[in-house]
């Protein structure tokens, strides 16, 4: 163990970066992809502001002595930052300001993000670089300049040993492996992905994203929070907080396989309806009830129109769609296994309800198209929604999957191949975990 | 963020969330810290019973300079027989934790320094030597001192990393502590000498860094290494020393400040308490990691620099379309006729 | 480097350019009556299920039971349906049977011969008025339509300070106050409801409807005070939405 260090696994998410060691089960740290830098100074990448450069290069004129603690004062800006929630928490007070280097998947600022590493390996996972591999996440259709970008950055700034960038869709289907239910470790399926601020309908077949039928759904975490605490407002709970209506729906919150049923549910087992006691930092405590936002916040991925006016599909119905636009050979590969992954996808009950919703869909195009056959007899099609115990984390938890196994590294890019080749090396990875390896 | 911190944040803020009366769950963690030093986080026996397992390269030269009474003497109680694989490990237990919040915060960084305290031996005993060494030694003028106490104690050398090591020596009026470091990068290697030249420097330069510890850049084997087996003395520029000498007056040293596009050193001086001896221990032992990832802040430093020009090249280039291109146009009636410009 | 490449536009796509199936699809609406083959022709046979519900009683195993008797289904008014209640309150409409003693109203089973389109309208109330695209595939769904408007009206009408008493009245008020009928100017829902033949067939509906009023505020009050306690502030909550974004 000794002789061999864990490989490094970063998943930088839009919302949280997960960071963490190959071979461990979840990720040691995971804090928001946010970074404070001291508001005005610095170097603000996309803001056009130069980068602070001290007005006299202080070895010349550091000869004063006197001024020289000054002039650090002053050229230290450039390390004066945040990361995580310590960002936030400075953020919140005068000074700083709060960046998210990533949108919507993709880094958007390579100069907070290079900071952004810097200290997340250092600082938090207290790791030399160059004495581990590290493998890395790209969301799906990550244009290879970025992964270039990447590749410099890993290569050059950090020296690191060596590196590969994966797929966020692919890892999560690799980390669906744990699940009993899988019984081939393949790598197709559909991959959803739901977390804080969009939900991802991701095809993947043998390992490659389909990126052409992939479909997007503005519906995702925040979307609950805030139909949680519309609900609470509604209602006049004393705290309605988003605070509070984050904390409800994560504890509280369920998918029922029907609403009307559930409401009646609630009529004749009145003990369904929960208390929830919020204790505010000033040390008071405020009780509220808890009611039928337990079910009816999750209802708004089968339902969205109970909550948005502008998008109205029903992500069952994107998952057939999605399907359905994908190559027809691959199509049984992808009903067969729709993994979940993802902080979104976690209540209970809810890949049983989509598998059923699914299973209608499809049922129905089945004996529609049978009947129109006149006779014909379909075989029957498979629709499995895959949950398992690492859906939380699941791009992570793939990477730190594929990341322990003996031949992960014969599979990274490494550093002396990249100052041979260059950046573009990058471009290609051969597939970890596909057929061929173990 | 200037410094790094000196305890395993993870294990921090693990224990923290443990003793907080979470639920008890297990865990199963493997960890790396700085210098190939490994950490296993398990709960073997009971979810309430959390076992921390530390694997360090030099651990054998540790304990030759008594890592085993510094371990005992921090963590007496919580000792376990070492996980096999690992060199040494402790075990809290939830259900037995001290009852005051404090006791149990020192408790959390106390284990959080894990690292810290192996490797503080060398350095403490080097300290203990250098206080005997300098009271014997003011009963002699220098001339007059004997062999021994001019001399001072052995080279203690900690190979901590692969190619590197720290060796340490106490003399009679000064603690020297030298860090041989590689840089297999040969822009590193440029970073790190103008690090290492601004401490040497600094202290010259600086009035407020007099009482800095006095700092030595080289890339040849200093004297004190003399004799001392194992060294590569090739002298081809890859192994850079640094040497630290730390007596009486010395400050809390180096916070090295990559500011802009160099470096300098600053340093506070403070006066010679336990708590400061303390401190140096764990500021030296991070001298390494802290001195890469300032070569590793400036390189990034510069990339927004380059990143900044590379966008107001573009934009120059941009700029640079040529003018509308003169070209024939027609009447209605037919004829063609240029634009005047 | 920051490099001139601009990145596919793939995850800001605006939600407009997003496919969406339209609300006439089949599989999207709620729609009613089980899709195809259900007679929907006025005077035809009835529909084989009384009153709409939600899409997911499609998808669910919901059986289809026929607890309307072919001769249960009276007429209608206009296109107002004129469905058999469980009530005391005189006028036109066909009585079933009341309840046997000791049951209360929200346990009435869909197969009950007592079950009527007011223990739908209330059942179905929380879920469908927080919807706002309905689709009309029969006459019985106008009768949910009023019904669920009205259900709302009467949650404006009780205040979370009420009592039982006071809030009975209310409701009873609100029932019994001046309404409009469709055919009148004053009837917010004349697209979707066509006006009486004549005054005779406008007399009768509209004392149909003052008693479809009178049984829902009633049966209403009982839900939002179960047992003499209230009022449910989780019914209570239902009063800002406006179903399909309208209001009586």
């Amino acid at each position: 163990m000794a002789s061999q260090t864990p490989a490094v696994v970063m998943d930088n998410g839009t919302g949280y970066s997960k960071l963490g060691f190959a071979g461990n089960d979840s990720p040691s740290f995971v804090f928001p992809t946010a970074i404070a830098t001291k508001a005005g100074a610095g170097s603000a990448g996309s803001s056009g502001a130069r980068p602070a450069v001290a007005n006299k290069p202080s070895f010349l004129s550091g000869g004063g002595g006197g001024s020289s603690h000054l002039s650090a004062k002053r050229g230290t800006e450039d390390l004066d930052f945040f990361i995580g929630d310590e960002a936030l928490a400075a953020g919140s007070g005068p000074g700083y300001g709060v960046n998210y280097p990533i949108r919507h998947g993709q880094i958007e600022n390579w100069d907070y993000m290079e900071r952004f590493w810097s200290n997340s390996i250092f600082k938090y996972l207290r790791v030399e670089p160059e004495d581990h591999y590290f493998l890395l996440t790209e969301p799906p259709l990550n244009p290879p300049e970025n992964r270039e970008n990447t590749a410099e950055i890993m290569f050059e700034s950090f020296n690191c040993a060596g590196l590969y960038i994966a797929v966020q869709a692919v890892l999560a289907l690799a980390a669906s492996w744990t699940s009993s239910k899988v019984t081939d470790r393949s790598l197709t399926g559909t991959v959803i992905d739901s977390g804080d601020g969009v939900t991802h309908v991701i095809p993947v077949a043998e390992g490659y994203v389909i990126g052409s039928s992939i479909k997007s759904i503005p519906i995702a975490g925040r979307d609950i929070t805030y139909f949680v605490q519309s609900l609470l407002r509604d209602r006049g709970e004393p705290d309605s907080s988003l605070k509070t209506a984050e904390k409800v729906k994560e504890e509280y919150c369920y998918v029922s396989p029907d609403i009307v049923k559930e409401f009646a549910r609630y009529d004749r087992e009145p003990d369904r309806l929960l208390k929830h006691t919020v204790n505010s930092p000033n040390g008071r405590s405020v009780q509220i009830d808890i009611g039928y936002e337990r079910f009816l916040a999750p209802e708004i991925f089968f339902n969205p129109e109970i909550y948005s006016s502008d998008f109205l599909t029903p992500l069952p119905n994107v998952v057939d769609g999605v399907i359905q636009s994908s190559p027809i050979d691959v199509r049984r590969g992808l009903y067969k296994n729709i993994v979940l992954s993802g902080g979104s996808t976690l209540y209970k009950d809810f890949g049983r309800r989509l598998q059923r919703d699914i299973r209608h869909l499809v049922d129905d195009r089945i004996r529609a198209s049978e009947a129109r056959s006149g006779g014909a007899r379909s075989g029957g099609l498979d629709v499995a929604v895959v949950t398992h115990k690492r859906q939380r984390h699941g791009p992570w938890f793939g990477g730190s999957l594929l990341g322990q196994t003996p031949e992960f590294r014969s599979y990274c890019h490494t550093k002396a191949e990249y100052d041979e080749i260059g950046p573009s090396i990058v471009r290609r990875f051969a597939l970890l975990g596909g057929p061929g390896s173990s | 963020m200037l410094l790094l911190d000196y305890q395993n944040v993870l294990i921090q803020s693990l224990l923290t969330e443990r003793f907080s009366g979470a639920p008890p769950a297990s865990i199963d963690q493997v960890v790396s810290d700085f210098d190939g030093v490994t950490f296993h986080l398990s709960t073997p026996e009971s979810k309430t019973k959390i076992l921390i397992s530390i694997n360090v390269k030099c651990f054998k030269e540790l304990v030759q300079y008594g890592a085993q009474e510094v371990l005992e003497r921090e963590y007496g109680p919580y000792i376990v027989n070492p996980e096999p694989g690992y060199d040494f490990s402790v075990q809290v237990d939830l259900e037995n934790l001290p009852a005051e919040e404090e006791a149990r915060e020192e408790l959390i960084m106390k284990l959080a320094l894990l690292k810290r305290n192996a490797m503080a031996a060398p350095f403490e005993r080097a300290f203990d030597e250098f206080t005997k060494l300098a009271e014997e030694a003011s009963q002699y003028t220098s001339e007059s001192a004997p062999q021994g106490v001019k001399e001072g104690g052995d080279v203690m050398a900690i190979h901590y990393r692969e190619e590197e090591a720290i060796y340490i020596k106490a003399s009679w009026d000064r603690v020297t502590v030298i860090f041989s470091t590689v840089f297999r990068e040969e822009t590193d290697r440029i970073f790190g000498k103008v690090f290492l030249q601004e401490f040497v420097d600094a202290r010259r330069r600086v009035v407020t860094l007099q009482n800095a510890p006095q700092v030595l850049f080289r890339s040849d084997p200093p004297l004190e290494l003399e004799g001392v087996p194992g060294l590569n003395n090739t002298g081809e520029g890859e192994i850079s020393y640094v040497t630290f000498g730390m007596d009486h007056y010395a400050g809390d040293i180096l916070d090295i400040h990559s500011i802009t596009d160099q470096s300098y050193v600053v340093l506070f001086p403070r006066h010679l308490t336990p708590q400061r001896r303390y401190e140096n221990i764990s500021h030296i032992q991070t001298f390494r990691d802290y001195f890469h990832y300032h070569i590793k802040a400036s390189k990034a430093y510069i990339h927004t620099r380059m990143r900044k020009r590379t966008a107001d090249f573009l934009q120059v280039l941009n700029r640079a379309r040529p003018e509308n291109e003169e070209r024939e146009r027609k009447t209605a009636s037919g004829r063609t006729f240029r634009v005047q410009s | 480097m920051s490099s001139p490449f601009e990145p596919p536009q793939l995850f800001n796509i605006p939600l407009h350019l997003i496919p969406l199936h339209s609300s006439h699809d089949a599989g999207l609406s709620l729609n009613l009556f089980g899709g195809s083959g259900c007679p929907r022709d006025r005077y035809a046979a009835p529909p084989k299920q009384l009153l709409p519900s939600m899409r997911q009683h499609l998808q669910t195993t919901r059986q289809t039971k026929d607890h309307v008797k072919a001769d249960q289904y009276l007429w209608e008014l206009g296109n107002f349906p004129i469905l058999p209640l469980r009530t005391r309150t005189r006028g036109p409409a066909y009585t079933l049977p009341a309840l046997p003693p000791n049951t209360a109203d929200i346990d009435v089973a869909p197969d009950s011969e007592s079950y009527d389109c007011v223990d739908e309208i209330l059942s179905l109330f929380r879920a469908n008025v927080l919807f706002r695209n309905f689709e009309i595939n029969g006459p019985a769904d106008r009768m949910l339509i009023y019904g669920t408007l009205f259900v709302s009206e009467c949650l404006g009408k009780v205040k979370p300070t009420m009592t039982a008493r006071d809030a009975e009245k209310a409701l009873i008020n609100a029932a019994l106050d001046n309404f409009a009928v469709p055919g009148d100017v004053s009837f917010p829902l004349n697209q979707a409801f066509e006006p009486p033949r004549d005054r005779q067939d406008a007399e009768s509906l509209r004392q149909y409807i003052s008693q479809v009023r009178q049984e829902i505020a009633v049966r209403l009050h009982a839900r939002l005070y179960p047992g003499g306690e209230g009022p449910s502030k989780f019914w209570l909550s239902f009063t800002k939405r406006k179903f399909m974004g309208k209001s009586l």
